[in-house]
């Protein structure tokens, strides 16, 4: 066993005193240099922070609610507008193959019974086209201009005018062999239209007689208010005839 | 002592007390933890690392302008991964559609589910080949039932309520003009990627996802290119012909406004086509084209000043032989003939005198000028490439009159713009330019231009020219006919190529027929003339040369687009 008194009285001797002088810590100055507690101040600090930190959470939810509330309806809306721009595009795909002209041409086909006849280049004319004034003195030039256009029409049109020109004579043709021969025509038609010659002649036999009788008030009345609405309607008063 | 160790591990606020309470520690036995700075900074640094990236990700969000974060689920109404195509006028060629592929699990059936399943599909999709269904569903394996389903077919697969069903969403290209432009368009694969026509050759420009709201507008014309069609249908009633071809090109800057070849094909039906007569005609098609080529050598003619339009041409004999080349003319002709009646006769021995004169360098030189040879460059892959030859008297010789010369209508609708529009080089094209006016490389003179113009309304207007039946009134058509015969099958291959108006041209029409036959039961319609003037109708006729079929068909389509054509002109115009 060491004999630890030995050990330490061979120590040199130190100045034991001054070093606890030395190493003592003064409480009194440490105590001092602490801040004294000031316990409203604090209460007052946390409150303070407390309630800011509670309103900017309540801010922040209120505002994120909001915002979200908006993109919702933002996001609503785009929906909404894609929807409408893919129904759109359908609806222009549709139109499309509906009035594709294989389509059209399928259906005129099927409903239409007109023959149709293509345009012909001299019937194109320009949109900005005015004639020009026919006074009295130029109406003989455009007649002679007329007639030598006439001249230079078209052998196809001519042709065409030319058979027109002979289905009417031929027709009028048949007219004039029908009424030459009465006694061919059907009795029914012949007593129709004796009936209709006596009726004529009686009322023209009443009009020379008593004109008196035909201009009645009302009739006068009735043909004033006929022309005044012809009038206003913009047709000729007198009739076209 | 305990009390002390507690109070110093909740309370203790000096060193000392950690280090002697280490002490103890250390005497029962623990091992003191140290930890290392440097681990302590590393932590720190990940987590800091951490905390910024979100914060950063966090205001990337939430100043991020991109809606389409928040709208990925809208995009199901709207897939547009492809262009859409439209013509001048805006008429939808083609567009994007969802379409879906519709599959059954029969795993997830019973037999009951079964029938009952092929009772429902038999009554919703009478179409539907009930019995490989039936035994696909018996195999017990995966299979699609159908390819291509629109929405509303989706639906009532749905409404079945049967869940094995698969559906497959597949954005997929339709075209609403159905056949009208099958060898234009072309076709896209499943991927939507395209594999002919328009759709590959401008595959990359179709799919740029900037420009998927903007249409790729080409230079062709909807309602064009059905009356071309049309007309071309009607032909095959009366001509018999397996194959017909038309282009209708302007002239003045190669804009085309109608390709038409037949047969055709439903492009929105995806079908194998394997078989030749499906070609391109007017581009793949290389062929021996006859006596168009005529007005090129005498242009050539014209050009080198060795010869004029009165020019004439004595003894010309009827038949003409070069080694094993037999010439001779179609028709009995005069023996004497000027350079303009050569071409207004379509005489074969008239125009291998012209060729003579000229010489071969002189006339291959323009052939070339003309780029009748060489593989076009044009806006579609399927571009057909001239047969080469070797040039000598025999082979100058027949092809002054077009034959032992191949080339495709493309080109060909191509050179008679240049011969035409005053001599300058056009390239044709379906694009649509902004700028669609400009004047190439002078080929030809303009006073050859014009004498060619004259001369080819000759063939037209005169009597004794061949294509009489094209002299539509108001359109002031010219052009040459061209009748060649095919070597395999001695059958024929008839051409005409119109330019109207002749005095200001502006539009060029190539119409081909292949292998038409004669037609004794058409009612061909003569004009009035000094014989005739109210002109006459005529049947039974058995020849079956251009005159008597192509050019019948190109003065039907020239009637009918004619007014379309004037308007559209008119519309063009200042005057307008």
């Amino acid at each position: 066993m060491i004999n630890n008194d030995k050990w330490i009285n061979s120590l040199p001797n130190s100045n034991k005193h001054l070093e606890k002088n030395t190493n003592e810590v003064n409480f009194d100055k440490w105590t001092n240099s602490v801040p004294k507690k000031n316990n409203t101040t604090s209460f007052k600090k946390y409150t303070f922070v407390t309630v800011i930190l509670i309103s900017g959470l309540l801010f922040v939810s209120a505002l994120k609610n909001q915002t979200r509330n908006l993109q919702k309806e933002i996001n609503k809306l785009e929906t909404n507008i894609r929807k409408i721009q893919f129904d759109l595009k359908q609806a222009n795909l549709d139109h499309n193959v509906i009035t594709s002209p294989e389509n059209i041409s399928l259906l005129a086909k099927e409903y239409l019974n007109i023959n149709f006849e293509t345009y012909k280049k001299s019937q194109i004319k320009m949109f900005n086209y005015k004639p020009e004034d026919l006074s009295v003195s130029q109406v003989g030039k455009k007649q002679k201009i007329i007639e030598q256009k006439s001249k230079k029409f078209s052998k196809n049109v001519r042709k065409h005018l030319a058979k027109k020109v002979e289905q009417k004579k031929r027709e009028i043709k048949k007219l004039q062999e029908l009424y030459s021969n009465p006694e061919q025509i059907p009795n029914e038609m012949k007593t129709e239209v004796a009936k209709k010659i006596k009726q004529k002649k009686i009322e023209l036999k009443s009009i020379y007689n008593k004109p008196g009788e035909i201009l009645t008030l009302e009739r006068v009345r009735n043909w004033g208010v006929v022309q005044v609405v012809k009038v206003f309607l913009g047709i000729p008063v007198v009739p076209g005839r | 002592m305990k009390k002390n160790k507690k109070t110093i591990k909740k309370k203790s606020f000096y060193f000392e007390d950690y280090t002697e309470q280490e002490l103890t520690n250390n005497n029962k036995g623990f091992k003191i933890i140290r930890v290392s700075p440097n681990r302590v900074t590393f932590l720190f640094f990940i987590f800091i690392s951490l905390i910024l990236i979100f914060s950063l990700k966090i205001t990337y969000l939430s100043l991020s302008s991109n809606k389409d974060l928040y709208n990925k689920k809208n995009n199901k109404f709207f897939s547009n991964h492809r262009r859409d195509i439209l013509d001048r006028n805006g008429t939808v060629l083609a567009t994007n559609v969802d379409l879906y592929d519709i599959g059954i699990r029969p795993k997830l059936l019973s037999n009951k589910d079964k029938k009952n399943l092929l009772i429902k599909l038999g009554l919703s999709f009478p179409k539907l080949d009930l019995i490989e269904i039936k035994k696909k569903l018996m195999k017990d394996d995966f299979f699609w039932i159908g390819r291509r389903f629109t929405p509303k077919e989706k639906d009532q697969f749905w409404l079945m309520g049967n869940k094995a069903f698969v559906f497959d969403l597949k954005p997929s290209r339709v075209y609403p003009q159905k056949n009208l432009f099958s060898h234009i368009l072309g076709q896209t694969d499943d991927s939507n990627t395209g594999i002919s026509g328009v759709e590959k050759f401008f595959d990359k420009e179709l799919s740029v996802e900037e420009k998927l709201i903007d249409p790729l507008k080409l230079t062709l014309d909807v309602n064009l290119q059905h009356l071309i069609r049309e007309e071309l249908i009607n032909a095959k009633i009366h001509f018999k012909n397996i194959g017909s071809a038309a282009i209708l090109m302007d002239v003045r800057n190669g804009e085309i406004l109608s390709l038409v070849s037949l047969p055709d094909y439903d492009l929105n039906k995806r079908i194998l086509l394997n078989d030749s007569v499906y070609t391109n005609k007017i581009t793949l098609g290389v062929y021996e084209l006859g006596s168009v080529f005529k007005t090129f050598t005498i242009a050539a003619g014209l050009e080198n000043n060795l010869i004029n339009t009165n020019t004439i041409f004595e003894n010309l004999e009827n038949r003409l032989t070069c080694d094993k080349y037999t010439i001779s003319e179609h028709d009995k002709l005069p023996s004497s003939l000027t350079t303009e009646q050569i071409l207004v006769r379509s005489s074969n021995i008239g125009a291998v005198r012209i060729a003579q004169k000229i010489g071969v360098e002189k006339y291959k030189s323009f052939l070339n000028s003309l780029e009748l040879f060489n593989r076009i460059s044009f806006d579609l892959d399927e571009i057909g490439t001239p047969l080469l030859f070797k040039w000598g008297k025999c082979k100058l010789a027949t092809s002054s009159y077009g034959h032992g010369i191949t080339t495709t209508p493309l080109q060909l609708a191509k050179a008679y713009a240049i011969l035409s529009n005053g001599g300058y080089k056009i390239n044709p094209y379906i694009l649509k330019k902004k700028k669609s006016k400009e004047e190439g490389q002078q080929i030809i003179s303009k006073e050859t231009s014009i004498k060619i113009n004259s001369m080819l309304r000759k063939v037209v207007s005169l009597e004794e020219g061949t294509a009489n039946f094209a002299d539509i009134e108001g359109y002031d058509v010219a052009g040459k006919t061209g009748t060649a015969v095919k070597y395999s099958s001695q059958a024929k291959l008839n051409t005409f190529v119109s330019i109207f108006p002749s005095k200001n041209p502006k539009y060029v029409l190539v119409v081909m027929l292949d292998e038409p036959k004669p037609a004794p039961n058409f009612v061909y319609e003569f004009l009035p003339s000094e014989k005739f003037p109210n002109g006459y109708k005529y049947k039974g006729e058995k020849r079956n040369t251009s005159g008597w079929n192509t050019v019948v068909v190109a003065g039907k389509i020239i009637e009918k687009i004619g007014p379309i054509l004037a308007i559209n002109d008119l519309q063009a115009s200042k005057k307008y």
